[in-house]
């Protein structure tokens, strides 16, 4: 099965684009949701514009907004 | 013309008779059934037609049994408790501290007040507690009566229920004690209780005078400061009686929006015709469609039918709901439903649970975790913090009684009593009454 990883954390600890080989730096990026933006900074990749969006931040603060957006 | 089957019981000997779904010459929907012993009955179930009728039932019905439920014996509804045939394992659970109550309401469907004062005692709301952990617990824990709040040991069962595993208390009451008390909801909200869910029929004192025999409006609204002053979240209960307050919906929205964020939403109640009920069962109950046309005039078009679906995890008939965001200017926008279905509500019981623990707690109840070096979320924090803020929820429950009961309805009831000896009771089997007020299963 193909992997599909798309960073790898180096020995320091850093977030690295996979693909591109380089250090995932702190960008620009938005969560858009039925018709809702959030315009948000997370670790991105300079290159390819890969954006890695941490696990609790998807399971926590992410997820609590599509719920309160929700009707139920 | 007859469009659906189902099974009710018969009014005055609660016998299973067959019953039939039929549009009636007025163009809404009627329940039509035959006693072999006691003749015809004819209930309005809908004001509107087949097709508006047959679209809010358009809701997914996934069946999420009870844990460890017991063999039927005689059939629904008499074999509650709960057994396999049930399709819902349960949502709101509603213990009766008490029978006992500092109001005499000429509408009580627990008919408070009328037998040997009597008190749960705390080692068996202990075995309820635990009887519920081993059937598919924890559970959202509604505290009833009687009146919850003439016991002194209130703080104490909501601290034992916290200690047990239950994570959401819900408080039924008349606020009387609230509203007497300044620092009592905030003894209760520190045992740990979350809603009040405060029985809140009007703005003006005549209702209350017809529907709880006194003028209580200054105490409702003491009671809503003292709970805003704890950080306990409230949700208005309006018991709506045609002709005594069906005309004051409007007015008790606005007021409520005027309340945010301490008022977490409204839940209306159409009055049940069973228990203790002083008023005669008009032959135009209210229906949802009505209940949902009231809410639009009333609110200037603010609050629109198109807005609300039926429950998912009950049976869409039995209740109505929207939540809406207020603007900052004040109006508000109704929440999308949920992408990829057609309906507006969770399907299963924990969903349900879940959305109900949310919306209905007080302000504090949430928290989220701190954000990391390469992380800047201010804009999903302020989001979240104008929700609990702005977000407002709008929902009823229709109560069934013996003439329009509705068993394929009852199945998937998912607000159940406590009793001692059965266990889980579906809330309108354990409240049917025959036409003389006798119980099927309340003692």
């Amino acid at each position: 099965m193909q992997d599909r990883t798309y960073y790898v954390i180096d020995p320091q600890g850093k977030l690295k684009c996979r693909k591109c080989g380089v250090n995932l730096v702190r960008g620009k990026a938005k969560f858009m949701y039925l018709d809702n933006g959030f315009p948000v900074e997370l670790p991105v990749c300079p290159v390819c514009g890969f954006v890695y969006v941490p696990e609790e931040l998807a399971l926590g603060k992410v997820l609590s907004v599509e719920k309160a957006l929700e009707d139920k | 013309m007859v469009f659906g089957r189902t099974k009710s019981v018969c009014p005055v000997c609660l016998r299973v008779i067959d019953a039939e779904k039929t549009t009636g010459a007025d163009g809404n929907i009627y329940m039509e059934k035959t006693c072999p012993g006691h003749g015809h009955f004819s209930a309005l179930i809908w004001e509107g037609d087949l097709r508006s009728y047959l679209r809010w039932g358009t809701v997914s019905s996934t069946v999420e049994p009870p844990v460890d439920a017991k063999a039927p014996g005689e059939g629904c509804p008499y074999d509650c408790g709960l057994c396999t045939e049930h399709l819902r394992k349960g949502c709101c659970m509603l213990l009766e501290l008490t029978n006992r109550c500092n109001l005499r309401c000429p509408v009580c469907f627990a008919a408070a007040g009328e037998k040997e004062p009597y008190d749960l005692p705390l080692d068996e709301i202990e075995r309820q507690y635990d009887f519920l952990m081993a059937h598919g617990g924890p559970f959202n824990i509604q505290l009833s009566g009687g009146e919850p709040t003439v016991r002194d040991d209130l703080p104490e069962i909501i601290r034992l229920g916290r200690e047990k595993g239950f994570t959401f208390f819900q408080l039924n009451t008349n606020g009387l004690r609230l509203a007497r008390e300044a620092d009592y909801a905030a003894v209760l909200k520190a045992a740990g209780l979350n809603t009040v869910f405060l029985q809140f029929d009007g703005m003006t004192d005549e209702v209350y005078i017809t529907l709880r025999g006194r003028a209580l409006l200054k105490e409702k609204l003491a009671a809503v400061d003292n709970c805003e002053r704890a950080g306990l979240g409230i949700v208005l209960v309006p018991v709506v009686a045609p002709g005594v307050n069906d005309m004051q919906v409007g007015d008790i929205l606005r007021f409520a929006l005027s309340r945010m964020p301490a008022v977490r939403g409204v839940h209306f109640q159409p009055v049940s015709y069973f228990g203790r009920c002083g008023l005669e069962r008009p032959g135009r109950p209210i229906t949802i469609p009505r209940m949902l046309r009231l809410i639009g005039e009333q609110t200037g078009g603010q609050m629109k039918y198109e807005d609300f679906g039926g429950g998912g995890a009950e049976n869409p008939y039995c209740s109505f709901h929207a939540s809406y965001m207020r603007r900052p200017d004040g109006s508000l926008k109704p929440l999308a439903r949920k992408a990829g279905s057609s309906c507006c509500c969770c399907t299963g019981s924990d969903d349900s649970r879940e959305f109900v623990a949310n919306q209905w707690s007080g302000e504090d109840s949430r928290e989220y975790a701190p954000d990391g070096d390469m992380t800047q979320t201010s804009a999903l924090d302020e989001f979240l913090a104008q929700a609990r803020l702005n977000t407002f929820s709008l929902s009823g429950m229709l109560f069934q009684d013996a003439m329009n009961l509705d068993l394929d309805r009852l199945k998937r009831c998912y607000i159940c009593e406590l009793d001692s000896e059965r266990g889980m009771v579906p809330f309108c089997a354990y409240n049917l009454t025959d036409t003389d007020g006798k119980a099927l299963y309340r003692k």
